[in-house]
Formats: structure tokens, sequence, C-alpha cells
């Protein structure tokens, strides 16, 4: 990490200390009290610390006072990989590091009482004469100042990906360990290696409808979900079960027996659904019709583009007939184009974008060197910078043509 | 990787350093060397008269400045590294100081004029620059 890298082995600045040796006691003796209870009228010196020196194992980093009960409460850690930036993370929120610097002497005065003379034969005199003596141990050339940042999600899917969880995997788990947990991240590794604070790391495996099994984050391989879907749909059709309230205790052992394990099916429910308790039939599941529609949309189109009535057909053909399946449900994840009397429809995801403003725009333009503003606007609703608006962003990385008054604007790049 | 910031002193028992701040840069008379340590730099009073106003006076020079309350506190962070399970070294941060207050010297030094002060500091003396 730059900026606090303390791994670095080869930095010498950075002291080796103890586990358990207080690192400050060779500090002792700055005066800070003294100097800040001053009598009026009252004088001191100000020395150079015996210890004085560089000192570039000591930081000073400004905080505000909400932030400071977190530091006190050791809920805060520096996260990143060696290349990367260092970010500080409270529970909540992700921080950049911002130096500082300044022209000015800031002369850096520790705590605690000068301690130059033996208290046991010191006089009075030499006693008050120490504790009117503050030392200046360092001076420092700046603060470090905290900026909060978007947390950098984007890894997290890349790592994710790298193996997909898949039904067949259960069975070979006696392989050899050392390949047996290659490309798996527990919590803990995602902590070591994503730059966000766990709450947003927690919303980014939300999000990615990620799932804990046997201690590894693992997103299910896409055909996982189709078939437990799939079987879910057609057994809701045999047995006449109600999409919008499922029993559980019919619909798990079903799922069961023909070999989806529990965990799997409950956890498609839950991102493709919701749960709700009835005192008649236990717990019941509704399936989302959006939802679902979004799922079996995706499936359709995997790989190239396709005409647009063949989709619609195909769509309708793997969803229940009394679901809705209307265009604006694929906000964000498809595009439809015009090539001469056709249309083609074809996938185009917002969440295999990137997630910065300057490259998200430049993979849209690339896309597409002219938008109008209802296909722009799923593409960049997400964007959240602090501080700045999405009016801000538009205007940065935008160009806004309006041809005619009441024509809609196009948005084309900078 | 993660480094672990920690405060062993406890909510709001952190002990308080604090920082006297300047306009450009003191800098020792070239007989003195490089041997600094423990060298008196100038003495500081605290004004009879006015709450929170000092006079430092470094070598033949005299600045007035004020306490001030820093609008956000600074710690003060020591990088250090710990052994974890044997033999691992693990990158810390621990706050070893709290600094809430400073003493700030805004304005370019007065030169003190009497000859025998000069006489009597002349270890140091202070070179100002435009900076701020």
């Amino acid at each position: 990490m730059k900026e606090i890298d303390v791994h670095d082995a080869n930095s010498n600045a950075v002291p080796y200390v103890e586990n358990e040796h207080l690192p400050n006691e060779k500090w002792k003796g700055g005066g800070a009290e003294a100097l800040l209870k001053m009598e009026k009228d009252a004088s001191v010196s100000v020395k150079y610390h015996s210890n004085f020196g560089s000192h570039d194992d000591l930081l000073l980093l400004e905080v505000d006072d909400k932030l400071l009960s977190e530091f006190l409460n050791n809920r805060i850690t520096i996260r990143g990989q060696p290349n990367d930036e260092a970010v500080l993370c409270t529970p909540s929120t992700t921080y950049a590091l911002k130096f500082v610097g300044t022209s000015n002497s800031v002369f850096l005065i520790p705590a605690g009482e000068h301690n130059s003379l033996n208290n046991d034969v010191a006089s009075n005199n030499e006693l008050a004469e120490a504790r009117s003596v503050v030392s200046v141990l360092k001076v420092a050339s700046g603060v470090m100042e905290l900026v909060p940042i978007a947390p950098k999600l984007d890894k997290l899917k890349f790592l994710l990906k790298e193996r997909l969880y898949t039904l067949e995997e259960d069975d070979e788990m006696d392989m050899e360990s050392d390949t047996h947990n290659r490309g798996l991240y527990s919590f803990q590794d995602l902590r070591d290696l994503i730059q966000a604070s766990d709450n947003e790391l927690i919303a980014g495996l939300e999000s990615l409808s990620a799932l804990e099994i046997n201690g590894f984050w693992r997103i299910l391989d896409k055909s996982i979900t189709n078939d437990v879907l799939t079987m879910i749909l057609r057994n809701a059709i045999i047995h006449e079960w109600q999409i919008s309230a499922l029993k559980e205790y019919e619909v798990l052992p079903m799922l069961e027996s023909d070999g989806y394990p529990l965990k799997i099916v409950i956890h498609c429910l839950n991102t493709h659904g919701n749960k709700s308790e009835s005192s008649e039939n236990g717990l019941l599941w509704s399936l989302d019709e959006k939802k679902l529609c979004l799922h079996f949309a995706k499936q359709i189109l995997t790989s190239k583009k396709m005409k647009l009535e063949n989709f619609m057909t195909k769509w309708k053909s793997n969803l229940p007939t009394e679901m809705n399946t209307d265009l604006t449900i694929l906000e964000g994840e498809v595009l439809c184009e015009k090539i001469g009397m056709e249309t083609w429809i074809r996938s185009f995801s917002v969440s295999s974008l990137p997630s910065s403003p300057q490259e998200r725009f430049a993979t849209l333009f690339k896309e597409r060197p002219k938008w109008e503003w209802k296909d722009l606007h799923p593409y960049i609703r997400d964007l959240k910078v602090p501080g700045v608006s999405s009016e801000g962003l538009l205007i940065k990385y935008t160009r806004k043509t309006q041809p005619t008054e009441d024509s809609e604007p196009v948005f084309s790049a900078r | 990787m993660q480094i672990q910031v920690r405060c062993n002193c406890g909510e709001g028992d952190c002990s308080e350093w604090a920082i006297i701040e300047l306009q450009g840069l003191v800098e020792s008379q070239t007989s003195i060397g490089d041997e600094i340590r423990n060298l008196e730099i100038g003495r500081l009073c605290h004004s009879s008269c006015l709450e929170g106003s000092y006079t430092f006076t470094v070598g033949y020079h005299e600045l007035t400045g004020t306490k001030m309350i820093l609008k956000k506190p600074l710690l003060v962070l020591q990088k250090s590294k710990t052994v974890v399970n044997g033999g691992d070294k693990r990158g810390e941060l621990q706050i070893v100081g709290i600094i809430r207050q400073k003493i700030l010297f805004k304005t370019r030094p007065k030169a003190l004029i009497s000859r025998s002060h000069v006489k009597e500091r002349k270890v140091l003396n202070l070179r100002s620059s435009n900076a701020e």
C-alpha cells in the first residue's frame, strides 16, 4: 500500500516493535500538558527532544469528532494490497487517505512530564525547572486527511467468478486439499483483498447474490439457479401451487428429491422472492414477477443478439402465462436497435460495466456514440460519487445536444 | 491485507500531545552542526493580560501567536509490526496520542533590536519564508 506501507521490509524507517512492548516509551517527557496549561505570564523553554528525529513511523491523521469514537474503540482498519492506494475503513464507510503537506514548521510535542531529572534526588527547584521545559520530538511535514470514497467492489465479482459453485463439486469434496480451496474466498479473505468497509462488502455480496457455502462466499453457476427456478415453475403447474404463495414444506422436499441441496433452493427463493409466515401453512414464498422475468430474459440472451419478436416468444414461453413480460423490466440489461425493418435485442448488463464514472462513460460511448436519455439513464443511475450529483457527472463526462427545442436530448462523449 | 488501527488507551483517555506551528523554518547556526537534540529553540511566554496569546522568542526574533482548538482533532499514529503466530510480521497502526490544540504563530517575526539579547541567544537564528 502506498502512503502507509507498514509491511515493506525494505523500509528502515519502520522500527520493529515487539508486541506488548508499548512503543511510546522513548517519547516520554514532551511536556504537552505543561504547554497547554500554562498560567498567564508563565513561560517555558522550548527544546529539541533528546530523541528528536525524523520519526517517519509517526503519522498525523485528521479525524472529525464523529469518527473519533470508531478509532478509540478499535473499529478502524486500513485495507489494500501492496500495489493499491491504501484506504481506511470504518464498519460502514471507505475513505481515501490524502497527504496534505505544509511549508510551516509543525513542531510535535509529546505528552508526559519532562523526565530529564531523577525525581528522587532532584530538588524542588530542579523539578519546577523540568516542568517548565517542553520538547519537540519531530517536525511534521503535513497531515493525512480522510476523504470518503465509493468502495472498490469491482474486484469482488471477478474473484467470486473464478470458481462458480456447481452441484458436482459437492461430490468432489475429497480432492487434494491444496487445490481444494483455490479460488475460494472466506469473508476474512475478502476483507484482505477488497478495499471496502464490512457493511459495503456485505452489500456487495448481496448485490451479486452470493452465498456462503462451507465458509466460502460463492456465486452459483447460472444453470443451477435456472434449473431450480424452472423446476419450481414446472412443479407449480403440475401441483397447482400458487407462485405468490409457495408453501415451503411442499417446495423444499420436492426439489430435494430432485437432487438440489436445501440451502441452494432457499437461496434461489430468497434472491427471486419474498418470505412470509402464515399460521396455517408455515413459511410461504412469493416469487417476484419482475425478478423471474429478468432471470429468464437473461438466460435466453446469453450469447448473441436476437430478433425482438423471436425473443419475446421464447421469453413468454418460459414464464407462467399470467406474468407480464414488459420490456421496461429489462432496463439496464438489454439494448434494442433497429436494423432496417427489424428490431434486434441483445444483452448489455449494467452489472458488467466498470463502477468508476470515467471508465463507465468510456465503455458506454464505445458501445454507442450517441445515447438518448431513456436508454442512458439505466446505465448510469447507480453511479455514486460522494459530493458530486448525477447532473454533475453528466456535465463532466457527456455533451448534451438537442436538435430542436422539443426533441429528446442526445448525449455524446466529451 | 488489513492493518488494524489500535488504541490501547481506551475511550477519552488518550494522552494529549500538542503542536507549536510557525511559518518558515527554524535553523540552527552552522557552528552547532547536526546534533541539535536537547538544544533550546526558544522561550515561549503566555501573555500576562490576554488569555490564549503567546510570544515565542527564537534567537533575536519574536513571534506573536494564539492558542487555538483544532476544528478536527489530529491522531498521532505509530506504524509498527507485531509478530503473529510464529514469525509472520503483521503491520499495525497504534494510536499514541491525540492533538486537540495548537499554538499558531502565523505572522512573520519581529526583530528584537537589543544587542545584549542577540548575544545571549545567538545559538539559533530563524529564517522565515513567505510560505502560507
